[in-house]
């Protein structure tokens, strides 16, 4: 009834493939059984780097706007854009800073490193502790689908339109089979030196 | 320069009366000055979204319908104590600037306490910068002030729709806020039972680029189904368009 | 070693304070969960039924060997999951309740007679129910395979695939993806037509149940060892078979099905 992690409900997936990574997530805002929005993507960008936050939907906002001021703020330090793996130790001491009052979101960064031009993926729980992972992250309410689907269809060095028709498909079919899921989804296809968005369509039930 | 010492000053009084009200219900509280979100519970901290007197279940009707060039929002005129009407010519609504409107809902106190609190900022930067803050920055505003007090000693529970027109960009636009401090910008909102009644009408009639009278026509349908089905009498609805003239009533609901 | 089911007799730590005239409160839970997952796929001329080996109480591993699916006779399979107890009282009776129409009407009941039934045993024990979801298949009196899945207390449906269990929300979305080839469009086609599904070749289901299972260990603790997949299939036509032999023992099932069981090994890392 009042899990914050499930309250609005949403989910979010990102893959590594050869030389490419993708993340997605699904569009809907709801609260409890009710949709209130089909248009609530939960993916961002930071420069290079790619955020999905899945959970308690104010929590996904002001973690949002906590890293765009954190991120710009490192920019203008640095005279630089921020890295995959330094975005994932900022991300998970941002979350441990409240340890006993935990923001309700569980995170998924994804990018490749623009020096060593390594894909980079990892996932959070919602105090920053990391999971680095080589094959895919899944987070929100339909982490169980996610978790099955991927499991069976992702597969190494995928080229980024297999790694595309991928993410898709995981999302999508597991979107289909969560209730508080769907309604649209956001892919980002990312490779070096391009970043393809595309908006998918999917049942609106 | 005057014009804004006095102005200011407009603002800290709006604070300090902030701050007597939490002291006196801080004083009539019991002694458990923690944020009531998050529950100490023996080792491990559980989270309770739903505060006593449920604010996201409340009789209170906050209905908005954004339109071609123009928002239309909607709140019950009775003014709700438990069970009891206490007033029935109530408004729910604050103007923040030309054009923008603030409809909230939730526990009484909270709600003109934090609408007035917002409405003397947008005002205090109006006179500071001789222009309008825009919706979408109004909006932005209340959620961050929402979302730092949901986190504090003694958080707001105010659900608000901000409906306004950018007259920069020349659009109307309506925000959907909940008290949690979550806000989505949508075609049409509604706040408590009204969600339940409404939404679904609003789903099957609701098209691109309405013009007044048939976003007129959809808010009597809504209240229509809110009379015939609502368990309570909420005395009407105050209905108000907020346009690129700026905000004014409507009659007849 | 507190066990989750406990018996009547069994009594509560005695608390720091109590006091013979304190009431005691008692209570006994009848119902755990083992854990384990199944699935069951309907194909145009064969059924399977698969489902791991592991039963588990908590943490800890009762057995890797435990089969659940089961041979209820008149070429009909039972697969059963939730608690094993219930779940085999459940397969021993249905199988007794085929012998015995097989030996009162003195033919073999078919699928969809059998469906029936079941759902009967299990409202029969609507207020105490088998705390177990069953999957029954056969070949139905076409020759078309049939899978029929229940709730505890006998609501049932036929469906083409199904999976139950602990990894059920884990495998029901690839099976919706492979099997019934959902958000999927034939190509050049820009989305508009949505692939057929059906007439699946035998030999690709059982790659994708291998693959669904494979996941399934992967990231679900209560699901591994070993897999049994038992396949319902149509005999050899009649001319075929000249030995007597092999006609009595076509006679034995019913509708035409002739079931062979394969048990593999699950990945162990």
């Amino acid at each position: 009834m009042s899990n914050p992690f499930t309250l609005n409900g949403g989910a979010c997936l990102a893959m590594a493939g050869k030389d490419c990574v993708a993340i997605a997530c699904d569009l809907r805002l709801g609260q409890q059984a009710l949709t209130l929005s089909n248009n609530f993507p939960k993916v961002f960008n930071y420069g290079d780097v790619f955020l999905g936050l899945t959970g308690l939907a104010t929590d996904v906002q002001t973690m949002h706007s906590l890293f765009r001021y954190k991120v710009n703020l490192y920019r203008l330090r640095e005279e630089r854009e921020i890295e995959p793996e330094t975005m994932a130790n900022l991300v998970s001491s941002t979350l441990y800073e409240r340890r006993f009052g935990p923001y309700f979101v569980s995170p998924v960064v994804a990018g490749i490193n623009q020096r060593t031009g390594k894909p980079f993926i990892c996932g959070f729980d919602s105090i920053g502790c990391i999971d680095f992972a080589k094959d895919f992250i899944v987070s929100g309410t339909a982490s169980d689908q996610l978790f099955g689907v991927a499991e069976g269809l992702w597969e190494p060095d995928l080229e980024p339109e297999d790694l595309f028709e991928t993410v898709s498909q995981t999302l999508l079919n597991s979107l289909d089979r969560d209730a508080l899921a769907g309604w649209g989804a956001h892919v980002y296809i990312i490779t070096k030196d391009k970043v393809t968005k595309r908006l998918l369509k999917s049942r609106q039930d | 320069m005057r014009f804004q010492g006095i102005l200011i000053s407009n603002l800290q009084l709006c604070h300090a009366t902030r701050l007597q009200a939490r002291q006196a219900k801080l004083a009539s509280s019991t002694f458990t000055n923690r944020n009531p979100l998050l529950t100490k519970n023996s080792s491990h901290l559980t989270i309770n979204l739903h505060t006593p007197t449920s604010t996201d279940l409340t009789m209170d009707v906050l209905l908005g319908i954004r339109g071609k060039d123009f928002v239309l929002i909607a709140t019950s005129k009775a003014f709700l104590h438990g069970i009891t009407v206490v007033k029935h010519t109530d408004d729910k609504t604050r103007a923040l600037n030309d054009h923008t409107l603030l409809a909230f809902s939730g526990e009484a106190g909270d709600t003109i306490q934090f609408a007035e609190f917002i409405q003397a900022n947008t005002q205090l930067y109006t006179m500071r910068h001789s222009s309008d803050l825009p919706v979408s920055s109004v909006a932005s505003f209340v959620r961050t002030e929402l979302a730092s007090s949901l986190r504090s000693r003694h958080p707001y529970t105010v659900n608000m729709l901000i409906g306004g027109y950018d007259v920069k960009k020349e659009q109307p636009e309506l925000y959907w806020l909940d008290y949690l401090a979550s806000s989505a910008e949508i075609p049409y909102a509604a706040h408590g039972y009204a969600q339940y009644y409404c939404l679904s009408i609003l789903d099957a009639h609701y098209k691109k680029g309405m013009g007044v009278d048939e976003v007129v026509g959809l808010m009597k349908d809504c209240y229509e189904e809110l009379k015939r089905r609502m368990p309570i009498d909420f005395k009407g609805l105050l209905v108000k368009v907020v346009d690129k003239d700026g905000i004014r009533e409507l009659e007849g609901f | 070693m507190a066990s989750q089911y406990m018996l009547p007799h069994v009594q509560q730590p005695p608390s720091f304070h109590s006091t013979a005239s304190q009431p005691r409160q008692h209570q006994w839970s009848p119902y755990t969960e083992n854990g384990g997952v199944i699935l069951g796929i309907a194909g145009k001329d064969y059924v399977i039924i698969a489902g791991d080996t592991r039963s588990s109480e908590g943490y800890s591993i009762n057995t890797r060997t435990a089969r659940k699916i089961f041979d209820v006779g008149s070429g009909i399979v039972l697969g059963v999951v939730g608690m094993s107890a219930d779940g085999e009282e459940l397969a021993r009776k249905v199988a007794r309740r085929i012998d015995d129409y097989k030996r009162n009407h003195d033919k073999h009941i078919t699928v969809n007679a059998a469906a029936v039934m079941l759902s009967r045993i299990l409202y029969a024990k609507r207020f105490f129910p088998y705390y177990c979801q069953p999957l029954l298949g056969g070949l139905d009196e076409d020759g078309v395979g049939a899978i029929y899945t229940y709730d505890y207390v006998g609501s049932f449906e036929r469906e083409a695939s199904r999976a139950f269990g602990a990894a059920a929300s884990l495998i029901t979305p690839f099976l919706d993806n492979q099997i019934n080839l959902k958000n999927q469009f034939v190509p050049g086609t820009n989305g508009d037509e949505p692939r057929k599904p059906g007439d699946l070749p035998m030999d690709r289901v059982e790659k994708i149940v291998k693959d669904a299972f494979t996941s399934a260990v992967e990231r679900h603790i209560e699901v591994g060892d070993g897999l049994q997949l038992v396949r319902v299939t149509r005999p050899p036509p009649r001319e075929a078979m000249e030995d007597e032999e092999e006609v009595d023992e076509r006679e034995k099932t019913a509708g035409g099905g002739v079931l062979t069981e394969v048990m593999s090994e699950l990945k162990k890392d």
